[in-house]
Protein backbone atom coordinates (compact mmCIF):
# COMPACT_ATOMS: atom_id res chain seq x y z
CA UNK A 1 0.00 0.00 0.00
CA UNK A 2 1.50 3.40 -0.91
CA UNK A 3 1.99 5.85 1.45
CA UNK A 4 -0.70 8.67 2.39
CA UNK A 5 0.92 11.98 2.58
CA UNK A 6 -2.02 14.24 1.71
CA UNK A 7 -5.98 13.67 2.22
CA UNK A 8 -8.07 16.24 0.26
CA UNK A 9 -11.36 16.19 2.15
CA UNK A 10 -14.57 17.34 0.02
CA UNK A 11 -16.90 19.09 1.54
CA UNK A 12 -17.18 20.68 5.54
CA UNK A 13 -19.46 19.00 7.94
CA UNK A 14 -19.22 17.04 10.91
CA UNK A 15 -18.17 13.97 9.05
CA UNK A 16 -15.02 16.16 7.21
CA UNK A 17 -13.86 17.40 10.44
CA UNK A 18 -14.11 14.40 11.92
CA UNK A 19 -12.24 12.57 9.55
CA UNK A 20 -9.22 14.94 10.10
CA UNK A 21 -9.42 14.44 14.02
CA UNK A 22 -9.44 10.35 12.98
CA UNK A 23 -6.39 11.02 10.98
CA UNK A 24 -4.54 13.01 13.23
CA UNK A 25 -5.28 11.08 16.49
CA UNK A 26 -4.46 7.78 14.60
CA UNK A 27 -0.77 9.83 13.53
CA UNK A 28 -1.64 11.37 10.09
CA UNK A 29 1.25 13.72 9.88
CA UNK A 30 1.01 14.50 6.54
CA UNK A 31 -1.57 17.25 4.65
CA UNK A 32 -5.01 17.28 5.70
CA UNK A 33 -7.07 19.70 2.91
CA UNK A 34 -10.61 20.43 3.88
CA UNK A 35 -12.96 21.97 1.18
CA UNK A 36 -16.00 23.67 2.50
CA UNK A 37 -18.98 25.24 -0.16
CA UNK A 38 -20.25 27.06 2.62
CA UNK A 39 -18.91 30.44 3.65
CA UNK A 40 -18.62 29.40 7.66
CA UNK A 41 -16.49 27.65 9.76
CA UNK A 42 -17.71 23.81 10.42
CA UNK A 43 -21.01 24.19 12.82
CA UNK A 44 -23.21 21.57 13.86
CA UNK A 45 -25.98 21.03 12.21
CA UNK A 46 -28.73 19.64 14.97
CA UNK A 47 -29.14 22.76 16.64
CA UNK A 48 -30.43 24.14 13.49
CA UNK A 49 -34.14 23.13 13.91
CA UNK A 50 -34.17 23.55 17.67
CA UNK A 51 -31.76 26.21 19.74
CA UNK A 52 -31.25 28.07 16.87
CA UNK A 53 -34.68 28.31 15.37
CA UNK A 54 -35.91 29.88 18.81
CA UNK A 55 -33.01 32.40 18.72
CA UNK A 56 -31.29 30.68 21.42
CA UNK A 57 -27.74 29.76 19.98
CA UNK A 58 -26.10 31.62 17.33
CA UNK A 59 -23.50 30.60 15.08
CA UNK A 60 -20.64 31.15 17.19
CA UNK A 61 -22.36 28.83 19.79
CA UNK A 62 -22.47 26.24 17.48
CA UNK A 63 -19.09 26.00 15.86
CA UNK A 64 -17.89 22.30 15.80
CA UNK A 65 -14.05 23.84 16.55
CA UNK A 66 -11.69 25.88 18.38
CA UNK A 67 -9.88 28.22 16.44
CA UNK A 68 -6.51 26.47 17.30
CA UNK A 69 -7.82 23.33 15.45
CA UNK A 70 -7.59 25.08 12.03
CA UNK A 71 -3.47 25.45 12.41
CA UNK A 72 -3.56 21.54 12.29
CA UNK A 73 -5.76 21.68 8.99
CA UNK A 74 -6.07 23.37 5.63
CA UNK A 75 -9.96 24.05 6.46
CA UNK A 76 -10.77 26.44 2.41
CA UNK A 77 -14.20 27.87 2.61
CA UNK A 78 -15.84 29.05 -0.50
CA UNK A 79 -14.33 26.04 -2.34
CA UNK A 80 -16.61 24.66 -4.24
CA UNK A 81 -15.30 21.32 -6.16
CA UNK A 82 -16.44 21.26 -9.86
CA UNK A 83 -15.54 18.33 -11.17
CA UNK A 84 -13.30 15.36 -9.46
CA UNK A 85 -10.27 13.11 -11.31
CA UNK A 86 -9.94 9.99 -9.58
CA UNK A 87 -7.04 8.67 -11.16
CA UNK A 88 -4.80 12.08 -11.33
CA UNK A 89 -6.27 12.47 -7.47
CA UNK A 90 -7.36 15.94 -8.27
CA UNK A 91 -10.21 17.73 -8.05
CA UNK A 92 -10.85 21.14 -9.52
CA UNK A 93 -12.60 23.68 -8.28
CA UNK A 94 -15.30 26.08 -9.70
CA UNK A 95 -12.95 29.60 -10.09
CA UNK A 96 -10.73 26.95 -12.18
CA UNK A 97 -7.98 26.31 -9.66
CA UNK A 98 -6.60 22.50 -8.49
CA UNK A 99 -6.71 20.92 -5.86
CA UNK A 100 -4.58 17.58 -5.37
CA UNK A 101 -4.80 14.79 -2.76
CA UNK A 102 -3.13 11.16 -2.54
CA UNK A 103 -6.52 10.04 -1.20
CA UNK A 104 -9.65 12.08 -1.74
CA UNK A 105 -12.59 11.30 0.61
CA UNK A 106 -16.19 12.63 -0.32
CA UNK A 107 -18.03 14.20 2.28
CA UNK A 108 -20.76 15.88 0.20
CA UNK A 109 -23.61 15.67 2.46
CA UNK A 110 -27.18 15.91 1.05
CA UNK A 111 -29.86 18.58 -0.68
CA UNK A 112 -32.51 18.71 1.35
CA UNK A 113 -35.61 17.83 -0.90
CA UNK A 114 -38.55 20.58 -1.48
CA UNK A 115 -41.66 20.43 -2.95
CA UNK A 116 -41.51 24.13 -4.57
CA UNK A 117 -39.87 26.76 -5.81
CA UNK A 118 -41.85 29.56 -3.74
CA UNK A 119 -39.82 31.83 -1.20
CA UNK A 120 -41.96 31.04 1.40
CA UNK A 121 -41.49 27.19 1.15
CA UNK A 122 -38.60 26.60 3.38
CA UNK A 123 -36.01 23.69 4.36
CA UNK A 124 -33.61 23.29 7.02
CA UNK A 125 -30.35 22.32 6.28
CA UNK A 126 -27.44 24.80 6.54
CA UNK A 127 -27.24 27.82 8.26
CA UNK A 128 -28.79 30.17 6.06
CA UNK A 129 -32.03 27.58 6.15
CA UNK A 130 -32.35 28.79 9.96
CA UNK A 131 -31.28 32.44 9.17
CA UNK A 132 -34.30 33.05 6.64
CA UNK A 133 -37.07 31.36 8.72
CA UNK A 134 -36.01 32.29 12.03
CA UNK A 135 -38.17 35.03 11.39
CA UNK A 136 -40.84 34.16 10.11
CA UNK A 137 -42.12 32.16 12.88
CA UNK A 138 -44.14 35.04 14.80
CA UNK A 139 -46.95 34.73 16.91
CA UNK A 140 -50.07 34.31 15.01
CA UNK A 141 -48.03 33.21 11.80
CA UNK A 142 -49.47 30.33 9.97
CA UNK A 143 -47.12 27.74 9.52
CA UNK A 144 -47.75 24.43 7.29
CA UNK A 145 -44.90 21.50 8.29
CA UNK A 146 -44.64 18.99 5.56
CA UNK A 147 -43.06 15.65 6.71
CA UNK A 148 -43.39 14.61 10.66
CA UNK A 149 -39.55 12.88 10.36
CA UNK A 150 -37.03 14.24 12.93
CA UNK A 151 -36.66 17.73 11.42
CA UNK A 152 -40.81 18.56 10.18
CA UNK A 153 -41.47 17.02 13.59
CA UNK A 154 -38.68 19.32 15.92
CA UNK A 155 -39.59 22.29 13.38
CA UNK A 156 -43.12 22.10 13.95
CA UNK A 157 -42.59 21.91 17.53
CA UNK A 158 -40.47 24.91 17.69
CA UNK A 159 -42.90 27.20 15.87
CA UNK A 160 -45.77 26.00 18.45
CA UNK A 161 -43.81 27.01 21.13
CA UNK A 162 -43.03 30.43 19.21
CA UNK A 163 -46.63 30.73 19.18
CA UNK A 164 -47.14 29.96 15.62
CA UNK A 165 -50.85 28.34 13.99
CA UNK A 166 -49.02 25.07 12.89
CA UNK A 167 -50.57 22.55 10.43
CA UNK A 168 -48.21 19.27 10.48
CA UNK A 169 -48.78 16.66 7.18
CA UNK A 170 -47.84 13.80 6.68
CA UNK A 171 -48.41 10.78 4.50
CA UNK A 172 -48.36 8.04 7.35
CA UNK A 173 -50.97 8.12 9.95
CA UNK A 174 -48.44 7.54 13.36
CA UNK A 175 -44.78 9.02 11.43
CA UNK A 176 -41.42 6.87 12.76
CA UNK A 177 -43.21 3.59 13.21
CA UNK A 178 -40.71 1.45 11.16
CA UNK A 179 -38.18 3.10 13.39
CA UNK A 180 -38.93 3.76 16.58
CA UNK A 181 -41.61 0.56 17.10
CA UNK A 182 -45.75 1.98 18.00
CA UNK A 183 -45.63 2.58 21.42
CA UNK A 184 -43.48 4.85 21.06
CA UNK A 185 -44.60 6.39 17.81
CA UNK A 186 -47.76 6.57 19.09
CA UNK A 187 -47.05 8.35 21.97
CA UNK A 188 -44.93 11.17 20.46
CA UNK A 189 -47.11 11.70 17.58
CA UNK A 190 -49.79 12.74 20.31
CA UNK A 191 -47.65 15.11 21.92
CA UNK A 192 -48.40 17.16 19.03
CA UNK A 193 -52.20 17.38 18.88
CA UNK A 194 -51.54 18.09 22.83
CA UNK A 195 -49.11 21.07 22.16
CA UNK A 196 -51.70 22.76 20.25
CA UNK A 197 -50.58 21.38 15.96
CA UNK A 198 -53.11 20.14 14.22
CA UNK A 199 -52.14 16.96 12.00
CA UNK A 200 -53.22 15.93 9.04
CA UNK A 201 -52.47 12.39 7.58
CA UNK A 202 -52.06 13.01 4.03
CA UNK A 203 -49.96 13.69 0.83
CA UNK A 204 -49.47 17.23 -0.19
CA UNK A 205 -50.93 17.55 -3.80
CA UNK A 206 -49.42 20.88 -4.48
CA UNK A 207 -47.99 24.27 -3.02
CA UNK A 208 -49.71 27.33 -4.91
CA UNK A 209 -49.44 30.77 -4.33
CA UNK A 210 -52.58 32.86 -3.40
CA UNK A 211 -51.47 37.01 -2.96
CA UNK A 212 -50.13 36.83 0.51
CA UNK A 213 -49.80 33.17 1.45
CA UNK A 214 -49.82 29.79 0.29
CA UNK A 215 -52.29 27.41 -0.33
CA UNK A 216 -51.16 23.86 0.54
CA UNK A 217 -53.39 21.44 -0.97
CA UNK A 218 -53.77 18.02 0.82
CA UNK A 219 -55.47 14.49 -0.20
CA UNK A 220 -58.39 13.58 1.02
CA UNK A 221 -59.04 17.20 2.34
CA UNK A 222 -61.27 19.39 0.39
CA UNK A 223 -59.74 22.74 1.43
CA UNK A 224 -56.35 23.14 1.24
CA UNK A 225 -54.01 24.26 4.06
CA UNK A 226 -53.43 28.42 4.47
CA UNK A 227 -50.39 29.11 5.68
CA UNK A 228 -47.81 31.88 5.34
CA UNK A 229 -44.51 29.83 5.39
CA UNK A 230 -44.14 26.65 4.49
CA UNK A 231 -41.19 24.34 6.11
CA UNK A 232 -40.29 20.73 4.35
CA UNK A 233 -38.75 18.35 6.38
CA UNK A 234 -39.27 15.90 3.31
CA UNK A 235 -35.44 14.04 3.09
CA UNK A 236 -32.21 15.05 1.42
CA UNK A 237 -30.90 13.47 -1.84
CA UNK A 238 -27.58 12.44 -1.29
CA UNK A 239 -24.57 14.98 -3.20
CA UNK A 240 -23.58 12.18 -5.71
CA UNK A 241 -22.67 14.90 -8.68
CA UNK A 242 -19.37 14.78 -8.43
CA UNK A 243 -18.81 11.35 -7.76
CA UNK A 244 -21.53 10.41 -10.72
CA UNK A 245 -19.75 12.76 -13.62
CA UNK A 246 -16.76 10.68 -11.82
CA UNK A 247 -17.22 7.34 -13.09
CA UNK A 248 -17.66 5.88 -9.57
CA UNK A 249 -20.32 3.85 -8.62
CA UNK A 250 -23.60 5.41 -7.24
CA UNK A 251 -27.09 3.65 -6.04
CA UNK A 252 -28.79 5.92 -3.37
CA UNK A 253 -25.16 7.54 -2.35
CA UNK A 254 -21.21 6.74 -3.22
CA UNK A 255 -21.69 3.07 -2.60
CA UNK A 256 -18.58 2.20 -0.38
CA UNK A 257 -17.41 -1.14 1.33
CA UNK A 258 -16.85 -1.75 5.29
CA UNK A 259 -13.56 0.37 4.95
CA UNK A 260 -15.63 2.98 3.10
CA UNK A 261 -13.60 2.77 -0.12
CA UNK A 262 -15.38 3.82 -3.52
CA UNK A 263 -15.12 2.06 -6.55
CA UNK A 264 -12.35 3.98 -6.95
CA UNK A 265 -8.62 2.52 -4.97
CA UNK A 266 -8.49 6.34 -4.37
CA UNK A 267 -11.41 7.69 -3.23
CA UNK A 268 -13.52 7.49 -0.34
CA UNK A 269 -16.70 8.61 0.58
CA UNK A 270 -18.23 9.33 4.51
CA UNK A 271 -21.68 10.66 5.62
CA UNK A 272 -24.63 11.01 4.43
CA UNK A 273 -23.28 11.17 0.96
CA UNK A 274 -21.81 7.27 1.73
CA UNK A 275 -24.35 4.26 1.29
CA UNK A 276 -22.06 1.02 2.72
CA UNK A 277 -22.60 -1.80 0.33
CA UNK A 278 -22.94 -4.36 2.73
CA UNK A 279 -25.55 -2.56 4.79
CA UNK A 280 -29.22 -2.80 4.16
CA UNK A 281 -29.81 1.12 4.13
CA UNK A 282 -27.34 4.87 3.93
CA UNK A 283 -27.58 6.26 7.81
CA UNK A 284 -27.92 10.22 7.34
CA UNK A 285 -27.62 10.86 11.01
CA UNK A 286 -25.25 13.19 12.95
CA UNK A 287 -23.36 9.81 14.76
CA UNK A 288 -22.93 8.13 11.26
CA UNK A 289 -21.00 10.98 10.32
CA UNK A 290 -18.87 10.76 13.07
CA UNK A 291 -18.59 7.09 13.44
CA UNK A 292 -17.88 6.62 9.17
CA UNK A 293 -15.07 9.26 9.58
CA UNK A 294 -13.73 7.11 12.23
CA UNK A 295 -13.73 3.77 10.26
CA UNK A 296 -12.39 5.61 7.30
CA UNK A 297 -9.23 7.43 8.78
CA UNK A 298 -8.84 4.19 10.11
CA UNK A 299 -8.80 2.16 6.30
CA UNK A 300 -6.58 5.62 5.20
CA UNK A 301 -3.96 4.95 8.06
CA UNK A 302 -4.08 0.85 7.43
CA UNK A 303 -5.04 0.30 11.31
CA UNK A 304 -7.72 -1.90 12.38
CA UNK A 305 -11.13 -0.55 12.47
CA UNK A 306 -13.01 1.01 15.84
CA UNK A 307 -15.62 -1.58 16.63
CA UNK A 308 -18.74 -1.31 15.11
CA UNK A 309 -21.74 0.18 16.90
CA UNK A 310 -25.63 0.18 15.83
CA UNK A 311 -26.16 3.82 14.60
CA UNK A 312 -28.12 6.11 16.82
CA UNK A 313 -29.95 9.21 16.74
CA UNK A 314 -31.70 12.07 19.02
CA UNK A 315 -34.79 14.04 18.12
CA UNK A 316 -35.71 17.18 20.65
CA UNK A 317 -39.37 18.32 20.65
CA UNK A 318 -42.01 19.59 22.84
CA UNK A 319 -39.94 18.81 25.74
CA UNK A 320 -38.88 15.51 25.27
CA UNK A 321 -36.30 13.35 23.68
CA UNK A 322 -36.33 10.82 21.79
CA UNK A 323 -33.78 8.58 20.82
CA UNK A 324 -33.38 5.34 19.09
CA UNK A 325 -30.67 2.43 18.16
CA UNK A 326 -30.88 0.71 15.12
CA UNK A 327 -34.27 -0.11 13.40
CA UNK A 328 -37.32 -1.44 14.92
CA UNK A 329 -38.67 -3.04 12.09
CA UNK A 330 -35.83 -5.19 11.94
CA UNK A 331 -37.34 -6.32 15.17
CA UNK A 332 -39.11 -9.53 15.54
CA UNK A 333 -40.50 -9.07 18.96
CA UNK A 334 -40.46 -6.05 21.51
CA UNK A 335 -39.91 -5.40 24.80
CA UNK A 336 -41.07 -2.78 27.18
CA UNK A 337 -39.58 -1.47 29.73
CA UNK A 338 -41.09 1.19 32.28
CA UNK A 339 -44.45 2.62 31.81
CA UNK A 340 -45.54 4.55 28.51
CA UNK A 341 -48.15 6.29 30.97
CA UNK A 342 -45.30 7.31 32.74
CA UNK A 343 -44.22 9.64 29.53
CA UNK A 344 -40.65 7.71 29.51
CA UNK A 345 -39.82 4.73 28.48
CA UNK A 346 -38.13 2.72 26.72
CA UNK A 347 -38.30 -0.30 23.89
CA UNK A 348 -35.93 -3.06 23.11
CA UNK A 349 -36.65 -4.64 19.64
CA UNK A 350 -35.13 -8.58 19.81
CA UNK A 351 -34.94 -10.89 17.22
CA UNK A 352 -33.02 -14.14 16.49
CA UNK A 353 -32.04 -13.99 20.68
CA UNK A 354 -30.35 -10.73 19.72
CA UNK A 355 -31.07 -7.58 20.62
CA UNK A 356 -31.56 -5.54 17.26
CA UNK A 357 -33.01 -1.99 18.02
CA UNK A 358 -33.88 0.25 20.98
CA UNK A 359 -36.19 3.32 21.18
CA UNK A 360 -36.91 5.53 24.19
CA UNK A 361 -38.43 8.78 25.30
CA UNK A 362 -36.22 10.36 28.26
CA UNK A 363 -33.99 7.58 29.06
CA UNK A 364 -30.65 8.22 27.72
CA UNK A 365 -29.12 5.74 30.14
CA UNK A 366 -30.97 3.00 28.51
CA UNK A 367 -29.98 4.23 25.48
CA UNK A 368 -26.19 4.40 26.27
CA UNK A 369 -26.75 1.18 27.39
CA UNK A 370 -28.64 0.19 24.14
CA UNK A 371 -25.65 1.81 22.07
CA UNK A 372 -23.48 -1.05 23.38
CA UNK A 373 -25.93 -3.79 23.62
CA UNK A 374 -27.27 -3.39 20.13
CA UNK A 375 -25.48 -5.89 17.73
CA UNK A 376 -23.63 -7.66 20.30
CA UNK A 377 -23.77 -11.99 20.96
CA UNK A 378 -25.69 -11.26 24.34
CA UNK A 379 -28.27 -13.55 25.32
CA UNK A 380 -31.15 -11.62 25.90
CA UNK A 381 -32.94 -11.59 29.31
CA UNK A 382 -36.38 -10.51 28.21
CA UNK A 383 -37.74 -10.21 32.12
CA UNK A 384 -34.37 -8.26 32.71
CA UNK A 385 -34.54 -5.93 30.36
CA UNK A 386 -38.24 -5.20 30.96
CA UNK A 387 -37.73 -4.47 34.80
CA UNK A 388 -36.73 -0.82 35.27
CA UNK A 389 -34.67 -2.15 38.26
CA UNK A 390 -32.48 -3.95 36.42
CA UNK A 391 -28.73 -2.49 36.05
CA UNK A 392 -28.32 -2.65 31.73
CA UNK A 393 -24.72 -2.01 32.80
CA UNK A 394 -24.64 -5.87 34.28
CA UNK A 395 -26.14 -7.04 31.30
CA UNK A 396 -23.23 -5.99 29.25
CA UNK A 397 -20.57 -7.90 31.50
CA UNK A 398 -22.92 -11.65 30.60
CA UNK A 399 -21.41 -13.76 28.43
CA UNK A 400 -21.37 -13.95 24.88
CA UNK A 401 -23.84 -16.15 22.86
CA UNK A 402 -21.17 -17.68 21.42
CA UNK A 403 -17.14 -17.14 21.80
CA UNK A 404 -16.24 -14.40 19.56
CA UNK A 405 -13.48 -14.54 16.83
CA UNK B 1 -9.07 24.03 59.19
CA UNK B 2 -10.91 24.95 56.85
CA UNK B 3 -12.39 22.31 54.18
CA UNK B 4 -9.85 24.10 52.16
CA UNK B 5 -7.18 22.19 53.72
CA UNK B 6 -9.57 19.04 54.79
CA UNK B 7 -11.72 18.83 52.01
CA UNK B 8 -15.44 18.08 51.85
CA UNK B 9 -16.74 14.63 52.98
CA UNK B 10 -18.93 13.81 50.23
CA UNK B 11 -19.06 9.67 51.19
CA UNK B 12 -17.76 7.15 53.06
CA UNK B 13 -15.35 5.28 51.05
CA UNK B 14 -17.34 2.47 48.96
CA UNK B 15 -20.20 4.86 49.12
CA UNK B 16 -19.99 4.92 45.13
CA UNK B 17 -20.25 2.42 43.24
CA UNK B 18 -18.10 1.44 40.11
CA UNK B 19 -19.68 2.66 37.05
CA UNK B 20 -21.14 5.34 39.31
CA UNK B 21 -21.05 8.85 40.23
CA UNK B 22 -22.60 11.79 42.91
CA UNK B 23 -23.63 15.28 43.10
CA UNK B 24 -22.38 17.83 45.43
CA UNK B 25 -24.33 20.58 45.53
CA UNK B 26 -23.04 24.16 44.60
CA UNK B 27 -24.69 25.03 47.90
CA UNK B 28 -22.86 22.83 49.86
CA UNK B 29 -19.63 23.61 47.76
CA UNK B 30 -19.23 27.30 46.82
CA UNK B 31 -18.22 26.58 43.84
CA UNK B 32 -19.98 27.78 40.47
CA UNK B 33 -21.12 24.57 38.89
CA UNK B 34 -22.15 20.98 40.82
CA UNK B 35 -19.52 18.89 40.70
CA UNK B 36 -19.78 15.32 40.05
CA UNK B 37 -17.67 12.46 41.48
CA UNK B 38 -17.18 9.44 40.06
CA UNK B 39 -15.70 5.76 40.83
CA UNK B 40 -13.93 4.06 37.54
CA UNK B 41 -12.23 1.18 38.03
CA UNK B 42 -11.29 2.00 41.34
CA UNK B 43 -10.05 5.02 41.15
CA UNK B 44 -12.35 8.58 42.04
CA UNK B 45 -12.11 11.36 40.14
CA UNK B 46 -14.24 14.91 40.10
CA UNK B 47 -15.34 17.27 37.11
CA UNK B 48 -17.62 19.86 36.79
CA UNK B 49 -21.03 18.06 36.52
CA UNK B 50 -22.66 20.04 33.58
CA UNK B 51 -20.95 19.23 30.40
CA UNK B 52 -18.96 21.63 28.41
CA UNK B 53 -20.98 21.60 25.36
CA UNK B 54 -24.72 21.44 26.45
CA UNK B 55 -26.54 21.29 29.77
CA UNK B 56 -26.69 17.71 30.59
CA UNK B 57 -25.29 16.39 34.46
CA UNK B 58 -22.24 14.11 33.32
CA UNK B 59 -22.98 12.39 36.41
CA UNK B 60 -25.83 10.82 34.39
CA UNK B 61 -23.48 9.65 31.94
CA UNK B 62 -21.67 6.46 31.48
CA UNK B 63 -18.62 6.21 32.81
CA UNK B 64 -16.70 3.21 31.49
CA UNK B 65 -13.00 3.07 31.13
CA UNK B 66 -11.47 6.25 32.73
CA UNK B 67 -13.93 8.01 30.33
CA UNK B 68 -17.65 9.44 31.29
CA UNK B 69 -20.20 10.15 27.77
CA UNK B 70 -22.17 12.71 28.04
CA UNK B 71 -26.29 11.19 28.09
CA UNK B 72 -27.22 14.02 25.68
CA UNK B 73 -24.66 13.70 22.45
CA UNK B 74 -22.14 11.53 23.38
CA UNK B 75 -19.45 13.46 24.01
CA UNK B 76 -16.78 11.80 26.09
CA UNK B 77 -14.27 13.31 28.60
CA UNK B 78 -11.03 11.49 30.13
CA UNK B 79 -11.91 11.50 34.10
CA UNK B 80 -8.21 11.83 34.69
CA UNK B 81 -7.45 15.25 32.55
CA UNK B 82 -11.22 16.64 31.70
CA UNK B 83 -10.35 16.73 28.20
CA UNK B 84 -13.02 16.07 25.77
CA UNK B 85 -12.17 12.96 23.44
CA UNK B 86 -14.72 13.55 20.59
CA UNK B 87 -17.24 15.79 19.26
CA UNK B 88 -19.35 17.51 19.90
CA UNK B 89 -17.22 19.03 23.12
CA UNK B 90 -14.25 21.26 22.34
CA UNK B 91 -13.92 22.39 26.08
CA UNK B 92 -12.32 20.47 28.83
CA UNK B 93 -14.01 20.03 32.16
CA UNK B 94 -12.48 21.16 34.94
CA UNK B 95 -11.14 19.25 37.44
CA UNK B 96 -11.14 18.99 41.58
CA UNK B 97 -9.15 16.68 43.34
CA UNK B 98 -10.45 14.08 45.25
CA UNK B 99 -9.18 11.81 48.37
CA UNK B 100 -9.61 8.83 49.62
CA UNK B 101 -9.10 9.26 53.46
CA UNK B 102 -9.72 7.36 56.80
CA UNK B 103 -12.69 5.43 55.55
CA UNK B 104 -14.09 8.54 53.29
CA UNK B 105 -14.22 10.42 50.23
CA UNK B 106 -13.07 14.19 50.28
CA UNK B 107 -13.80 16.53 47.88
CA UNK B 108 -11.87 19.79 47.21
CA UNK B 109 -13.76 21.79 45.16
CA UNK B 110 -11.35 24.62 42.63
CA UNK B 111 -8.45 22.46 43.66
CA UNK B 112 -7.05 20.71 40.78
CA UNK B 113 -5.76 16.85 41.40
CA UNK B 114 -2.10 16.54 41.28
CA UNK B 115 -1.08 15.25 37.46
Amino acid sequence: MSTVDRVLIVGGGLAAVSLADALRSGGHTGDIVILSAEDHLPYDRPPLSKDVLLGRSGLEDIRLRPDEWYERVDFRTDARVASLDPDAGRVTLADGSEVTGDRIVLATGGVPRTPGGDPAVHVLRVWEDAERLRPRLVPGARVAVVGAGLIGAESAAVAAALGCEVTLIDPTEIPLLPVVGPEIATVLHARHAEAGIRCLNGGVESIERDGEFLRVAVTGLDEPVTADTVIAGIGIVPDTALAEAAGLTVDNGVVVDAGYRTSHPSVYAIGDVARRADEPRRHEHWDHARTSAERAAATLLGQDAPAQKAGWFWSDRHGSRLEGVGTMADAETRIVRGDAADGAFTVFGVAQGRLVAAAAIDRPRDIQAARRLVGRELPVDAAALADPATDLRKLLRARPVREER
Amino acid sequence: MTTTETGIKVADAGGIEDGEALVVDRDTTGHDDDIAVFHSDGAYYALDDTCSHGSASLADGWIEDGEVECPLHSARFCLRTGEPQCMPATLAARRHKVEERDGALYLFPGQEPAA
